[in-house]
């Protein structure tokens, strides 16, 4: 005989009253469960996304660009960057460096003239990097030679051009003339953003680098790290070899660079705390009930271990651990209940229509979190305790006598 | 009796709020109990017998009056020291036998010494003995509901020697037990009281309780009759 043992047994004593309450803090606990696996995913997406959508994880570009607009086309952008690419890809802790030239211009196909927003790239580099290739669903992506260039599918709609077809492309250079150059369509990229869609073009970055008139110059430098974990240490390291080397540049972490991530990361913990918050309260109230009419049933009760020498603090402190146990116990059936919900939607394949500012939807997926798991436990057994606190308190502190007397 | 009293109390007075009124339980009882004591407070419902229980058994506290526990005021005992002291030198006997339905027979003895730290071991050996004394031996793993009423105060009184009391407060322990099986339970408690040495303070209306007793306390109306302790 032990307090836990008592404690498991004092819950067993009404059980029909035991499993309603622990089906309301199961259901508690699913919830808390599978929304934070959702929201983990959700994040994972997001975050996988900014990453491989271009900023990579570490970002390298003139100190100012992170600041200011650019007045002039590549009027911030890095020059020598041969030798700058050259130091990054001898770090052992870079995985892939991306070269980025980014200019706005006009794309004029059979009378149609359309603005661009451009993006000169190392095809491979970006093959390998950056997720933009896998979303061409139309021909192919972009090769390191020949005048190609991939658009996405809200451009090619504007422009109502296909694979094949030629584009004249015309910008204003880095020394403020203007220069134009004729490519082909090589492939349609599928792009999510309606606005990105209507306006993506990208080429190659030797390409773009001769219609900008800007040879050896790069607007920004996105880097792969083979540890994701470490950025902004393998973000130090790298500016100093680049210091060492004569270079200053300016470096930030996609974190940093990934505003939209950011606010939807905010937005939804806000969201789940808030819901994380009525769902306690529910739980709370509903299971206050139960254990206030469990502490008034056992009033006498109460009275016979008071009067056998317990003190109101063990008294008290019995029902807080009845109250906990529960809690843990519901929870262990809370989770149960999560994992197979969990697995019953991850292989429903369940679309969702598109978010907004989005042309796809996306099929719902839901992460199991044991973090989120143990915390949701944790809330449960407190919630249950401190539901349990109050009555228990008080009824410890009743007149043994009265306690006695209670029928 | 020249022996120096267990417990002590002198101008006990109690009243309880009624609607309106105030119930005079006690008043102004002085008593005393001393160690092998067999004491029986008699009287009619509303004499104030369960009130003088309550009082001497440290679970209320008197209006006004004092009452010693061997050299000690307790009127001077925090709520936790009134809490070990009916833990460490009182057993409690309830009419309605007030066990712990989810706690078997031998549990339910053992219970006073768990709220002791007492070692599982001991614990398990004590309860063991003491149901053996009150004639349950083997009914150690029954859980009350299955015990008839006799047995139960059996239960009962072998928890109230759990931690070797000094003084065991039996509150109408007959009461909900046939003719027989309160006989029994009598003898029990005297049996334990002569074997052991431990005083026992009874209320009852019952006339074989009286018959038993080594001494009696009349009560009426609050007070003790002149001429009857």
């Amino acid at each position: 005989m032990n307090r836990l043992t008592i404690a498991w047994r004092n819950i067993m004593r009404n059980h029909r009253r035991s499993l309603l309450t622990g089906g309301i803090v199961a259901f508690g606990f699913a919830s808390f469960a599978l929304a934070g696996g959702f929201m983990a995913q959700s994040f994972d997406g997001l975050r996988n996304n900014a990453i491989r959508g271009g900023l990579g994880h570490v970002q390298f570009a003139d100190a100012r660009a992170f600041d200011q607009s650019e007045e002039s086309t590549l009027q911030f952008g890095i020059g020598h960057t041969g030798k700058v690419m050259a130091v990054l890809r001898a770090n052992p802790a870079v995985d892939v460096v991306m070269p980025r030239v980014e200019f706005y211009g006009l794309v004029s196909a059979g009378g149609r003239s359309v603005p661009f927003a451009g993006i000169g790239v190392d095809p491979e580099a970006e093959a390998r990097g950056s997720n933009i290739p896998k979303s061409v669903h139309q021909g192919q992506w972009l090769e390191s030679k020949g005048r190609s260039v991939v658009i996405g599918g809200g451009l090619a709609k504007a422009l109502k051009v296909g694979l094949g077809s030629n584009l004249t492309l015309l910008a204003t250079t880095s020394d403020g003339t203007l220069n134009a150059i004729d490519v082909t369509v090589r492939g349609i990229a599928d792009l999510s953003i309606k606005e990105l869609s209507e306006r993506y073009l990208a080429l190659p970055l030797s390409i773009a680098q001769d219609l900008l008139s800007a040879p050896d110059t790069v607007s920004r430098i996105s880097v792969m790290l083979k540890e994701p974990a470490n950025e902004p240490g393998a973000a130090t390291q790298l500016v100093e070899e680049l210091k060492r080397a004569g270079v200053a540049l300016g470096v930030k972490i996609w974190r940093e660079l990934a505003v939209f991530y950011l606010q939807v990361r905010m937005l939804y913990l806000a969201i789940f705390g808030f819901m994380g918050a009525v769902l306690l309260v529910v739980v709370f109230l509903s299971t206050a009930n139960a254990t206030l009419m469990s502490v008034s049933e056992r009033t006498r009760e109460i009275g016979t271990l008071r009067a056998l020498g317990a003190r109101q603090r063990r008294i008290t402190s019995s029902f807080i651990l009845e109250g906990a146990l529960l809690g843990l116990a519901s929870s262990l059936a809370g989770a149960v209940l999560s994992l197979l919900i969990t697995f019953a939607i991850n292989i429903s394949n369940i679309e969702m229509p598109p978010p907004p500012g989005s042309v796809k939807g996306f099929i719902v997926s839901v992460q199991i979190m044991p973090s989120v798991y143990l915390g949701a436990a944790t809330a449960m057994m407190i919630t249950l305790a401190l539901a349990s606190f109050f009555p228990a308190r008080r009824a410890a502190r009743a007149s043994i006598v009265e306690s006695l007397a209670h029928v | 009796m020249n022996a120096t009293p267990l417990l002590s109390g002198r101008g006990l007075t109690k009243e309880y709020p009624m609607g309106a009124e105030r119930v005079h339980a006690l008043r102004g009882v002085d008593i005393d109990v001393y160690p092998g004591d067999f004491l029986a407070l008699r009287g009619p419902s509303g004499s104030g017998k369960t009130t003088l229980i309550n009082l001497l058994g440290l679970l209320d506290v008197p209006d006004q009056g004092l009452l010693r526990l061997e050299d000690r005021d307790t009127a001077t005992l925090s709520e936790n020291e009134r809490a070990d002291t009916r833990r460490d030198r009182f057993g409690f006997v309830f009419q309605s036998f007030n066990l712990i339905p989810v706690l078997t027979a031998a549990e339910n003895v053992a219970y006073p010494m768990l709220l002791k730290a007492s070692p599982p071991a001991a614990m398990q050996a004590r309860a063991g003995e003491l149901l053996a004394a009150v004639g349950l031996a083997g009914k150690e793993h029954v859980r009350p509901d299955l015990l008839s009423g006799g047995q139960r105060q059996r239960v009962a009184i072998a928890r109230a020697l759990a931690n070797h009391p000094v003084i065991i407060f039996a509150d109408e322990p007959t009461a909900s037990l046939d003719s027989h099986t309160a006989d029994t339970i009598l003898d029990l408690m005297r049996q334990l009281n002569q074997e052991r040495g431990v005083a026992f303070v009874l209320s009852t209306h019952d006339p074989r309780v009286v018959e038993r007793a080594a001494r009696v306390i009349a009560l009426h109306d609050g007070a003790i009759e002149p001429g009857a302790a």
